[in-house]
């Protein structure tokens, strides 16, 4: 008996060494899917632009919302970017209906975030980004001084906040993602200035530095996605806030809408490597 | 599910917190006969750039008008009240335009003699056969002196226009360019037009705007600089005569204080009628929109136009009505005799 004991001892011992050889010459791949979210907004607008006009107007607002997130190449169980455009537009009308105003806005920012998962099914990500805001108030009323630019470049602080949970059978995926420009430059003409002595050549004084104290801004976005599939149905709220006050002139733009849109989780996959045979998936938002 | 309940509460705080936190308030405006009136006389009191220079104590103005408002008048007493207001900047560039009427003060214009038919020209000196292009009539007198009449500033001219009109023009001994009754319009059309009659970069005026709501808040004057037109375009370097009126005002009124300092031209005729603010427009709470002068234009000389640009010397001028019934323009004539006489 002693010399099959032996032969199967060193049998099982070969084998599993054979194993190991053979796991240790397949390369484990990092998998990074992208996650990325198309939508659609709609509901109020406020906006006030003294350079314009002192008084309130109210309407609606329109836009469209990309946002793709992807772990970090170098550290990709901890942090996370996210690329973000939305394009916003905005009717309002004066409190006496007797005129209207436009806004048209374009925003675009990369941000990093570095994940926690302080709870089961619990994300927290903070980190900041940058980005740049574009845009135009245009008042069809006003003769030499009908519309007023924006842009900016800001530094911003953003995170989010992810929790999964099941709504009976079906998988829910609940989101808050604000982001607040904390500095950065902004445009604003001086008080009187006409856009006319701008094009003459006087660009002194067009470019200020923003601080809380006179650029506000606050995105919040709140989102749900509901895993019917593949895709996911979003649904959420976004309530954007900016507030600027400098050379004596306010803008308040204020906006709250009704998000719904699709959203998932791709993976790309070069056709010419393939799909590697062992992978190890590293999730955006989770 | 108190994780949830967590989370929740954090972003419901986050939104309001946001909603709630440092957002640059504006005043809020009452519509009714006290807040209209309030809010007109606040947004030429902040924005209007004539006060000192016209002499306004816009404080009186409000005390004077401010025990005419009543709760209970009507809109269209509200804005008789407010338009007489606005006629105390004696500023034809200030307008309050409700849906039933707009306030205009005239006086810059009517209580002077007119000085000018179109008719008479068109009839008299070229006896309707006179050629027009890109908002401008032109044409050869019988003195070989060439005349347009450019009417309005709000009608553009293009280069291709101007480079034809000056080719057929190109023989005369001189030119007349008559703006009378030309009430302004873009002031990019009084650069692309003054480009043609300068041959270097030319300082044609300065410019200087509100910094605050105060009285005396302005940003330093900044010079206005013309460039010549592009090379292989049309110039005219021959002596020119400007005519202007009373009525010539706000971007004529411009071309007028640019061309009457540039070297080799004269202005015939009357003091033009002003109006170097350029308007800003706003409104009041009832919907009613206001024009006013917000930023002033002063000439190359740094001096303000905004009573009117005087003549050259030697060159103010009437239209007689006598002449005028002969089918004579005075103004004109006095232009075609002082090409001759410098001629001669």
């Amino acid at each position: 008996m002693k010399p099959h004991l032996i032969f199967t001892i060193l049998l099982l011992c070969v084998t599993s060494l054979l194993n190991a050889a053979e796991n240790c010459g397949e390369k484990v791949t990092e998998v990074r899917p992208v996650f990325a979210a198309y939508t659609a907004e709609f509901g109020s607008a406020h906006l006030t632009d003294t350079y314009l006009t002192p008084l309130k107007y109210t309407g609606w607002h329109a836009g469209i919302d990309y946002s793709r997130y992807q772990s970090m190449k170098f550290s990709p169980e901890k942090w996370t970017m996210r690329l973000h455009a939305n394009l916003g537009v905005d009717k309002t009308d004066n409190p006496a209906r007797n005129a209207s105003m436009w806004s048209v806005m374009l925003s675009f920012d990369w941000g990093m975030m570095r994940k926690f998962h302080p709870l089961p099914n619990l994300t927290l990500a903070a980190g900041g980004s940058t980005g740049i805001d574009v845009g135009c108030l245009y008042n069809a009323r006003n003769g030499n001084n009908p519309a007023s630019a924006k842009a900016s470049w800001t530094v911003n602080l953003t995170g989010y906040a992810a929790y999964r949970l099941n709504l009976g059978r079906l998988p829910v995926t609940l989101m808050y993602h604000p982001t607040l420009p904390v500095t950065g430059v902004f445009f604003s003409p001086d008080y009187g200035e006409l856009y006319y002595e701008i094009y003459l050549g006087n660009t002194s004084g067009l470019a200020h530095c923003a601080w809380w104290g006179n650029y506000f801004s606050l995105d919040n976005l709140v989102t749900a996605d509901l895993h019917f599939g593949n895709t996911n149905l979003r649904v959420g709220y976004r309530g954007k806030i900016f507030s600027s006050e400098v050379n004596h002139i306010t803008t308040n733009i204020f906006t709250h809408s009704f998000v719904i849109g699709v959203s998932g989780e791709w993976i790309s996959v070069n056709p010419r490597k393939g799909v590697p045979p062992k992978i190890s998936m590293i999730p955006a938002i989770y | 599910m108190k994780k949830l309940h967590l989370i929740i509460h954090i972003a419901i705080v986050g939104i309001i917190a946001s909603i709630t936190c440092s957002c640059h308030s504006v005043p809020e405006q009452t519509d009714n006969a006290r807040g209209n009136f309030e809010a007109l006389w606040t947004i030429i009191d902040e924005h209007y750039c004539f006060f000192k220079e016209k002499g306004v104590d816009w404080d009186a103005v409000h005390d004077k008008y401010a025990r005419r408002i009543g709760e209970e008048m009507t809109r269209e007493e509200l804005f008789t009240v407010c338009s007489d207001m606005l006629d105390e900047l004696r500023d034809g560039h200030v307008n309050l335009t409700s849906s039933f009427n707009t306030s205009y003060y005239r006086k810059w214009w009517s209580d002077y003699p007119q000085n000018f038919s179109k008719r008479l020209i068109e009839e008299s000196y070229f006896n309707f056969n006179y050629r027009q292009t890109g908002g401008l009539m032109y044409g050869l007198l019988n003195e070989n002196i060439g005349y347009i009449y450019y009417g309005s500033f709000t009608s553009p001219v293009g280069e291709g226009n101007l480079d034809n009109v000056l080719y057929f023009l190109s023989a005369a001994q001189g030119l007349i360019i008559d703006v009378r009754d030309n009430g302004g319009g873009n002031l990019t059309n009084v650069e692309t037009f003054v480009a043609r009659f300068i041959t270097e970069p030319t300082v044609v005026g300065y410019i200087s705007h509100k910094t605050g709501p105060g009285h005396d808040e302005f940003s330093e004057p900044r010079a206005i600089t013309y460039n010549p037109a592009d090379i292989g375009r049309i110039r005219w370097g021959k002596p020119i005569i400007v005519l202007a009126n009373r009525s010539t005002f706000s971007a004529a009124n411009n071309f007028v204080s640019v061309m009457k300092l540039l070297p080799g031209v004269k202005v015939v005729g009357a003091v033009t009628g002003g109006g170097s603010g350029v308007p800003f427009s706003s409104e009041i709470p009832c919907g009613w929109s206001v024009r006013f002068s917000a930023c002033s234009m002063l000439d190359a000389e740094r001096r303000s136009t905004e009573q009117g640009v005087s003549p050259t010397e030697g060159c103010a001028v009437d239209l007689d009505p006598l002449d005028a019934l002969q089918g004579k323009d005075t103004i004109l004539e006095f232009a075609i005799n002082l090409f001759q006489s410098d001629n001669d």
